[in-house]
């Protein structure tokens, strides 16, 4: 082990540590809200199960405008809102807010996008065999959706990721932020490597997870 | 068993059916004909409200369905079966799992759906194909697939939308054999959509012919019968050049 990791061993975990959190309150926020806000975007477009004109613009909005900002300025316009539910801006804890925010906006998307990919003969199908709109989102649109939808948070979790990196800048920490405090600004660039070899590793793992479990459960 | 009163639906400015009236008997095999277009799926897909009309009344064992609750309408349809010309079966669903959930959502018992989906795979000869998907089937194992399953809750009718127009001649004569057997056997009515004249002639009691969204007429069918087919190359050659 190089010299210098060993030296900062104590402060690359607590890194590690608080990017494994960021990014897990992303992947609850993206999976808990960003789920249901793309099955209802998909469920309330033209044409569809519960076509409502209302609900589908004003979340097509909402999705538009959070992925529209530039995700520094989410999180300095996030600040008082940030504040007013975890009674500070500061810290690993209230980073969590804005990247859950990006998280469900950016995950919608992809979920809307699977489901709009499955034929829509299905769900003919599965009307008339007497199913439910609950039904039919359970029992056979994320049935036929799984592996998009797994892909979809593969993709959405390694965004996570690069957005925690930015979380520095609200004291939220994280790897990125070491990389940049301890190895960029204070010239040691070896550190700053070695930090960017943990996030490549990081990236590679969760792609090739997400991409194994995508392909055994698809038997289309 | 069915009857369309007065039916029509459009979409935006185009007239798909217009006051059409169908009467189809218990145990009828019923065929709806026509060019693309002329409105003969919507006409089926009234039957169980996967379209809901504009105006008139659909009426299915005597009851009326379009004045139905959203609840009583389900409950239904798991009375009404229905296959289609894609087959439009779930993909990551094995065979098996494809029959099980019609019985699923009808709250069937494990037991009674274990045996059930027996029952149906066995019917349509697909009891060895059970733990396979639809990717691993041919086209006519798919349709018996969507057969077992359209049969899986017992209904009184069964809905077909041009359930052979993807399929090639023998396994078209094949399916409509189990049609056939399902109208014979379990005494289902059976209502045909399609643009095959020989798929109606050879199954068909009586055929409505469509045109423009109206039923152009009626007619009773002399039914040829399902004929033995060939499919060795000789017979295509024979066939091709046989008019020449």
């Amino acid at each position: 082990m190089p010299e210098i990791i060993l030296r900062y061993q104590g402060e690359i975990w607590q890194a590690i540590g608080e990017t494994f959190i960021m990014v897990g309150a992303s992947i609850l926020a993206a999976v808990l809200v960003g789920l249901p806000v793309g099955t209802l975007l998909y469920l309330c477009r033209k044409g569809q199960l519960l076509e409502n004109r209302w609900i589908f613009s004003t979340l097509n909005l909402i999705v538009n405008v959070i992925r529209s900002f530039p995700f520094l300025l989410l999180v300095v316009f996030l600040i008082p809102f940030t504040r007013l539910i975890m009674g500070t801006a500061i810290g690993t804890a209230a980073a969590t807010v804005p990247l859950s925010i990006i998280a469900f906006a950016h995950y919608s998307r992809l979920v809307e996008q699977s489901l709009l990919d499955i034929p829509k003969g299905v769900i003919d199908a599965a009307l008339a065999m007497g199913a439910s709109v609950k039904e039919v989102v359970f029992r056979f649109l994320f049935v036929e959706a799984r592996s998009g939808l797994v892909l979809g948070l593969t993709t959405s979790t390694i965004s996570f990721i690069s957005y925690s990196t930015i979380m520095g800048v609200v004291g939220g920490g994280g790897v990125g932020d070491f990389a940049i405090r301890y190895g960029y600004q204070q010239f040691q660039t070896d550190l700053m490597l070695y930090m960017i070899v943990i996030m490549v590793i990081l990236v590679q793992s969760i792609q090739f997870t997400g991409t194994y479990v995508a392909r055994k459960i698809d038997k289309r | 068993m069915i009857r369309l009163k007065n039916v029509s639906k459009s979409y935006g400015t185009f007239t798909a059916v217009s006051r059409v009236n169908i009467l189809i008997d218990r145990g009828e095999v019923y065929g709806i004909i026509g060019a693309s277009g002329a409105g003969k799926s919507t006409v089926l897909r009234l039957m169980n409200q996967l379209e809901i009309p504009d105006e008139g009344k659909v009426f299915v064992k005597d009851e009326d369905l379009t004045e139905l609750s959203k609840r009583k309408l389900r409950a239904s349809r798991k009375g009404i079966g229905m296959i289609f010309q894609h087959f439009n079966l779930v993909a990551n669903k094995s065979v098996y799992e494809n029959v099980a959930i019609a019985l699923k959502l009808a709250r069937v018992s494990k037991e009674a759906e274990r045996s059930r989906v027996e029952e149906c795979l066995a019917f349509v000869g697909l009891t060895e194909q059970r733990e396979k998907y639809p990717a691993q089937l041919s086209g006519g194992q798919k349709q018996r697939v969507a057969i077992a399953r359209a049969l899986a809750n017992q209904p009184d009718v069964l809905l077909c939308d041009e359930p052979t127009s993807s399929l090639d001649p023998h396994t078209t004569k094949e399916i409509l054999g189990v049609l056939e057997n399902i109208n014979q056997t379990l005494g289902v009515t059976v209502v045909i959509v399609s643009h095959e004249m020989d798929v109606i002639k050879s199954v068909c009691d009586r055929v409505s012919v469509m045109s423009e969204g109206a039923i152009y007429k009626t007619i009773p069918i002399v039914k040829t019968g399902i004929q033995a087919s060939d499919r060795s190359p000789e017979r295509f050659v024979e066939e091709l050049t046989d008019d020449a």
